[in-house]
């Protein structure tokens, strides 16, 4: 029997990243397994982690770079890649400026040091345009704490007292935090969970609050006016470190529970029962918001009417409240600060200002239109590594016009996906079991070295391409590490951490110790240097001071020609946005797309289990079967569609032309839209009814 | 003896448990395979995971008549040797809980043989639901957690700690 050898690392299906076990024989992959002694999971896995074998080793995955010509797909060598690649950038570079080349960087690759080598290459070859899934996912929610309190604290859910998760659904999405919820339940916690639909958590709620969508923010102002009225904000916390209390109290006052029910649909009993869960649990509230809240028009002011809650209850650095946490001490690989290049005009920080001055995010909705109408100004070239928009961008129908558009598409992926399909070029991109890197986890304060277990002759890690793609653009001074461990090791200087000593502890070291700041005596991360309930800075860019709601437009001006409320985006446990459709036993668990539907609706539109339908939105029109859920899965006349099928893509039906003002998040979970039996099913249906 | 404990006030039924169940088993994600089975009832938002419990009397094991079904001394499960099922399925009727499978394809019974002492199962439980545990430890943890409950709502002073 072979001998057989474990190394320990992090897993990245997802950006939980687990501490895990890879089990090698003769230096290939047999096993993953948890690692009992990472702070994270504590040995538990989703059964994701286990399907990384099958990634690395999929027969499909692509392991030499591809060059599109008239015959089809060539392959090539590295050295011929790049050098092609890099002449034709050199050739747009000279054609159009350096702004006309982009980089799109998507979640498969991660965030941290993937992210930011991503940016440093595309500033030091002289463009502002760093793209990334940000620009429609996590960044709304920073937003939305970071202008509040001046960072986005992480909850202490397993000491909280009563935890309130808003658009949030753990178990599919952030496996493990589900771990820490329980144990609160255990010790007695209340859990409300506000979603329209009966989630994988909210069959677990004390308190389940369906909210329509994008009404949160009805709902989170009803919540504060019943806080108010319960007198249970904790003045001395709001006296000395906020700002705009009495705005807020002024603003709350019209917002009974009433009014919030007829906002939202959810009970006034309802809205009361979770002011005084919390009223009775403070500080010890735990809050989490997820992706459910960003996707709408008026999102940023949701989640920010969310987060005011944490000062209003002085939960703030409390044992099972909002606690911040300090960032990891490593030097920052960006060169904002060297090259800003705010002059050529960022794609989308005119527009979004909020979106590029606190995350440096161009607008990936921007830069599509950029591509395809020359304005502001041409954008002709782009690298994309690790996304997938031809499937999971608003409107794809138009996101693979213009990436067909382009002079040049580069795509680095482990597979042929729909994007790579596009490409001119299609490079071998490593998986996160063949890179080394330095992650955090922010909740437990520790640091934690990745390793590459396997390798590939002509599969480079992301670092080894930029360093690559950098010196033959004459950028070659600002990729000076020979290796991504050389890199590592730069990253660590000042933080009194070792690559040797994160190479001998895979769970992780702590960092904690290196942070300094308090806000008590040093002040919250804000303008004002206290936690803002209200911005004047937004105020100053023209947007609401205070996190005001605004109905939706599908409510506010309801078009009798598109009746249902559509939700995209639902995550399933076993797939990640686009990704792992691929992986054969996944397709037996969950074989394909679906609409969700309430029983109400499919018998009104007279349709079954497993029969298509055609949902139709202003954008176009996606063919999909219908999945008819119990009456307490889904609200009456409201649908949801997960994203990432490229048998029935719902983006193309989300509008990729309205968008959250502050954010720039396109409208992709309170989409009008209708809905048809299809008309091949209606002839088929009559012609096997009985004559 | 260690047993896996189900605990469905804390279990959300994502079938986590199930899926890797069934690769254990098959290589598959195939819920037939899966020796442990989550029942989720939406209109009483019910979660009900169900596994073997390794009876001290098992009647599967005392009505087999092939001697298919014994006890592993190392981990005290009680498994089922497949080589000498004859697969009359009578362990499937012994079995007050169905937590006995038959797979067609083999011609024989199946069930859960706590994967020789490290239960898949558990390992990819990501609630905490499922947890590998001496029965009595699993007596005291329900006592704690009633206990936390009672002690929240009989509670008249907030401010105690």
């Amino acid at each position: 029997m072979p001998e057989r050898e474990i190394q320990r690392t992090l897993c990245r299906m997802c950006d939980d990243r687990c501490g895990i076990e890879v089990h090698l024989e003769d230096g290939r992959i047999v096993d993953i397994t948890g690692n009992k002694e990472h702070l994270w999971n504590r040995g538990r896995l989703c059964v994701k982690a286990r399907a990384a074998v099958d990634m690395v080793y999929h027969p499909e995955r692509i392991l030499a770079p591809l060059k599109r010509t008239a015959d089809g797909w060539q392959q090539i060598s590295l050295a011929q890649a790049l050098d092609e690649i890099a002449a034709r950038l050199a050739e747009v570079r000279e054609r159009h400026g350096a702004r006309s080349i982009s980089v799109w960087k998507g979640e498969a690759i991660g965030f941290g040091q993937q992210e930011n080598i991503a940016r440093r290459f595309v500033h030091a070859i002289g463009s502002p345009n760093y793209l990334s899934n940000d620009s429609m996912c996590y960044a709304a929610r920073y937003f939305g704490f970071k202008l509040v309190d001046g960072a986005w604290p992480v909850p202490d859910l397993a000491n909280s007292r009563c935890i309130v998760l808003w658009g949030a659904n753990p178990p599919y999405a952030h496996p493990n935090m589900t771990q820490y919820i329980t144990e609160a339940r255990r010790a007695g916690a209340t859990l409300v969970v506000v979603d329209p639909r009966l989630s994988a958590i909210a069959r677990r709620a004390d308190l389940h609050a369906r909210c329509l969508p994008g009404t949160d923010a009805a709902l989170a102002w009803g919540i504060i006016h019943e806080l108010i009225e319960l007198d249970a904000v904790d003045h001395s916390f709001v006296e000395r470190f906020a700002v705009g209390y009495a705005q807020v109290a002024e603003y709350a006052r019209s917002f009974t529970p009433q009014r919030a029910e007829a906002e939202t649909g959810v009970p006034a009993a309802t809205v009361r029962e979770i002011a005084r869960a919390m009223a009775n649990a403070a500080p010890r509230v735990g809050t989490y918001v997820g992706n459910g809240l960003e996707h709408h028009e008026n999102g940023v002011n949701s989640i920010r009417a969310v987060a005011i809650m944490d000062g209003l209850l002085g939960t703030i650095d409390q044992t099972g409240g909002a606690c911040f946490k300090c960032p990891p001490p490593l030097q920052d690989l960006t060169l904002y600060d060297e090259l800003p290049l705010t002059e050529l005009g960022p794609l989308g920080a005119a527009r979004f200002p909020v979106l590029y001055e606190l995350r440096q995010e161009c607008h990936t909705m921007t830069a599509i239109d950029a591509i395809l109408e020359d304005k502001p100004y041409p954008l002709r070239a782009m690298i994309v590594t690790g996304a997938n928009p031809a499937l999971t961008n608003p409107n794809t129908a138009k996101v693979r016009r213009a990436l067909e558009a382009l002079d040049l598409l580069v795509v680095r992926d482990l597979f042929m996906s729909e994007t790579a399909a596009l490409a001119d070029y299609v490079l071998p991109a490593a998986s996160f079991l063949e890179r080394t890197e330095l992650h955090a986890h922010a909740k437990h304060e520790i640091l934690s070295l990745t390793r590459r277990v396997v390798s590939w002759p002509d599969v480079q890690g992301e670092y080894d391409f930029w360093r690559d793609l950098g010196r033959r653009l004459g950028a070659g001074e600002y990729f000076p590490w020979p290796d991504e461990s050389a890199l590592n090791r730069w990253l660590l200087d000042g933080s009194g951490l070792t690559l040797e000593e994160l190479e001998a502890h895979p769970e992780g070291v702590p960092y904690g110790h290196a942070c300094a700041v308090d806000w008590r005596t040093d002040g919250f991360s804000t303008p004002s240097g206290k936690l803002e309930l209200a911005s004047a800075y937004l105020k100053g860019l023209g947007y609401d001071e205070l996190p005001v709601y605004r109905r939706p437009a599908y409510r506010e001006a309801a078009d009798p020609a598109y009746p249902f409320v559509l939700v995209t985006g639902a995550r399933k446990l076993l797939y990640l946005h686009s990704r792992f459709r691929n992986i054969a036993r996944f397709r037996t668990a969950i074989p394909g797309p679906e609409v969700e539907m309430h029983p109400d609706d499919a018998a009104e539109l007279g349709v079954r289990d497993g029969d298509v339908v055609t949902v139709t939105s202003p954008v176009g029109s996606v063919d999909i079967p219908v999945a008819v859920v119990a009456p307490n899965e889904i609200l009456p006349g409201s649908l949801q569609i997960t994203h990432g099928w490229k048998e029935a893509n719902v983006n193309l039906i989300t509008h990729d032309d309205r968008f959250d003002p502050v954010s720039g998040f396109p409208l992709m979970k309170s989409l009008a839209v209708r809905v048809e039996r299809r008309a091949r099913d209606v002839d088929l249906a009559d012609d096997a009814s009985p004559a | 003896m260690r047993i896996v404990v189900v605990d469905p006030d804390a279990c959300v039924a994502c079938r986590d448990c199930e899926y890797a169940c069934a690769f254990q088993q098959s290589g598959d994600f195939a819920r037939r395979d899966s020796c442990i089975r989550v029942n989720f009832y939406a209109a009483e938002r019910a979660c009900v995971p169900l596994t073997c419990l390794h009876c001290a009397e098992a009647w599967c094991l005392e009505v087999c008549p092939a001697a298919a079904i014994g006890r592993d001394p190392g981990t005290g499960a009680v498994t089922i040797d497949t080589r000498r099922c004859a697969g009359c399925k009578m362990c499937l009727l012994a079995c007050p809980y169905g937590n006995i499978h038959f797979d067609e394809q083999a011609g024989v019974s199946r069930k859960c043989d706590l994967c020789g002492g490290d239960p898949a199962c558990v390992r990819f439980c990501t609630s905490g639901a499922l947890v590998f545990m001496e029965a009595d430890e699993a007596a005291e943890r329900r006592r704690a957690t009633l206990d936390a409950r009672l002690r929240r709502a009989l509670r008249l002073d907030k401010d105690e700690e």
